[in-house]
């Protein structure tokens, strides 16, 4: 037991540590965070083309994010990234860390989308037909009437969707890129360290504090849209 | 007889295979009050959604005013031809109030302060004035249907379609909506009803038409239809319900 305590002295005493977790914390943050808002806007246009009113000018584009979603969703994120590493990217001194963003970003915009088709499909379409024979267009109905019933049943759905990425992102030490979890096992085989249970557990907590700032922000922006379902 | 102001020619739905509406005629007069009958899956439902294209016609033509309906001037034709629900339709997401008042203030039909000021002396009308903040979540039936009536109302429509209007309320609130239509309909409005309240139809029609798969086979007035039904088919139906 004294072992560990000391261990965890060293860990927090060694600035070189410090150094290395903070580092490794903060490319995590990086790609989690550009990858997010890169899946949440091709997501997003993938969702609204999705559940566009079928006509002949969308046949291709619809039938092109089927094809994507079904792909992305359908193979290890894992081999995606190994794919867009040593196959798409395969460009001498090209940035890693844009190719990892990239890589997260498409993968994160496939399940992005069906969370927001899903929300759009499940208002009820009495809503929509209320809109319809009060003479509203399409985009004012969508814009007043559907997106903001929508949201609500998205933002919890989102919410995930922004953890999972987070967490996920601790795979880029597969293709050595230097994230939190690289740190961490960077840190714990060291020969001064030597033990990977402290800077393992550190680098857990890490991440449990940001899923959980994350969580309670959704839980807010959540009981914020409820306020239309109040009864009395 | 008062100018038509909906005229149907041959319309026609088909779901796939399955044909709905085979073939109606049916010319609407201003100040009309027809109550549209049928067992149910006959298409009455179909056949009065259909006028204002909730449901596209396979086939057929409906003119409003002599001027024929189409995907160009759908929407400005529907700000003519209200359309109350069986499930209210009342915007979830939209306090009473912000219900009346959006379709009117976005169409650009009336000012805000217009609009509401109107909004208001419906509410008064129907006893709902206090709840004109509220959201729809915290009505009962009867009181969504009641608003969802003024809703259509709002717009100053020269026809109103009732799409059994009752059919999804308590037994207690049935009477408050029906009797809320009958007002609507003495005031001058034209309206067209899907209904299964026999009473009510009785009440209020000026004319009765029958449909049974998907065919309109027997109209007449109130009078005629219920104490001398022509069709053996008419017989059978009113024999059960009445």
């Amino acid at each position: 037991m004294d072992n560990f305590f000391n261990k965890i002295v060293e860990l927090f005493t060694t600035p070189e540590y410090i150094d290395s977790l903070l580092h490794g914390f903060l490319l995590t943050m990086q790609i989690a965070f550009f990858a997010i808002i890169i899946g949440l806007i091709l997501g997003t246009i993938i969702a609204l083309i999705d559940t566009a009113p079928k006509s002949k000018w969308m046949i291709l584009p619809k039938f092109i994010c089927k094809i994507y979603t079904t792909i992305i969703r359908g193979t290890p994120m894992a081999l995606q990234l190994f794919i867009m590493f040593f196959v798409i990217f395969a460009i001498r001194g090209f940035p890693q860390i844009i190719i990892a963003i990239l890589a997260f970003g498409f993968n994160s915009a496939a399940y992005v989308a069906e969370v927001i088709r899903s929300g759009i499909q499940s208002v009820d379409s009495g809503q929509t037909e209320a809109g319809l024979a009060l003479g509203l267009s399409r985009s004012t109905i969508f814009r007043k009437i559907v997106a903001p019933q929508a949201i609500k049943n998205i933002i919890p759905a989102l919410g995930n969707e922004i953890i999972t990425v987070i967490k996920e992102t601790a795979i880029v030490s597969m293709v050595g890129l230097y994230d939190l979890n690289m740190a961490a096992k960077d840190i714990g085989s060291g020969q001064n360290m030597a033990s990977y249970i402290v800077p393992m557990f550190t680098a857990a907590l890490f991440y449990l504090a940001v899923v959980y700032l994350i969580t309670f922000i959704i839980k807010r922006v959540e009981k914020q849209l409820r306020k239309s379902d109040r009864r009395g | 007889m008062n100018e038509k102001i909906i005229r149907i020619k041959d319309l026609k739905k088909e779901y796939g295979k399955n044909k709905v509406l085979r073939g109606i005629d049916f010319d609407l007069h201003t100040n009309e009050n027809v109550v549209i009958l049928g067992p149910s899956g006959s298409g009455k439902s179909t056949f009065l959604r259909c006028i204002n294209r909730m449901e596209e016609p396979t086939s057929g033509e409906i003119y409003f005013n002599d001027i024929l309906i189409t995907d160009k001037n759908i929407q400005k034709m529907r700000q003519k031809i209200g359309m109350v629900f069986q499930h209210f339709n009342l915007i979830n997401n939209l306090t009473v109030m912000q219900n009346l008042t959006l379709a009117p203030v976005k169409l650009k039909l009336m000012k805000e302060e217009e609009a509401e000021k109107r909004a208001r002396g419906l509410l008064r009308h129907i006893d709902l004035l206090e709840k004109a903040d509220s959201f729809p979540a915290s009505l009962s039936g009867g009181q969504k249907q009641r608003i969802a009536i003024i809703r259509a109302m709002m717009m100053n429509p020269k026809v109103l379609l009732f799409d059994e209007p009752t059919s999804a309320l308590d037994p207690e609130s049935i009477g408050d909506v029906l009797s809320l239509i009958h007002e609507v309909a003495n005031a001058g409005m034209t309206v067209m009803i899907v209904t299964h309240e026999i009473g009510f139809a009785k009440e209020i029609a000026s004319r009765v038409i029958f449909i049974d798969e998907g065919k309109i086979i027997e109209e007449g007035t109130p009078k005629e239809f219920f104490e001398h039904p022509k069709t053996p088919r008419v017989k059978e139906f009113l024999k059960k319900v009445l």
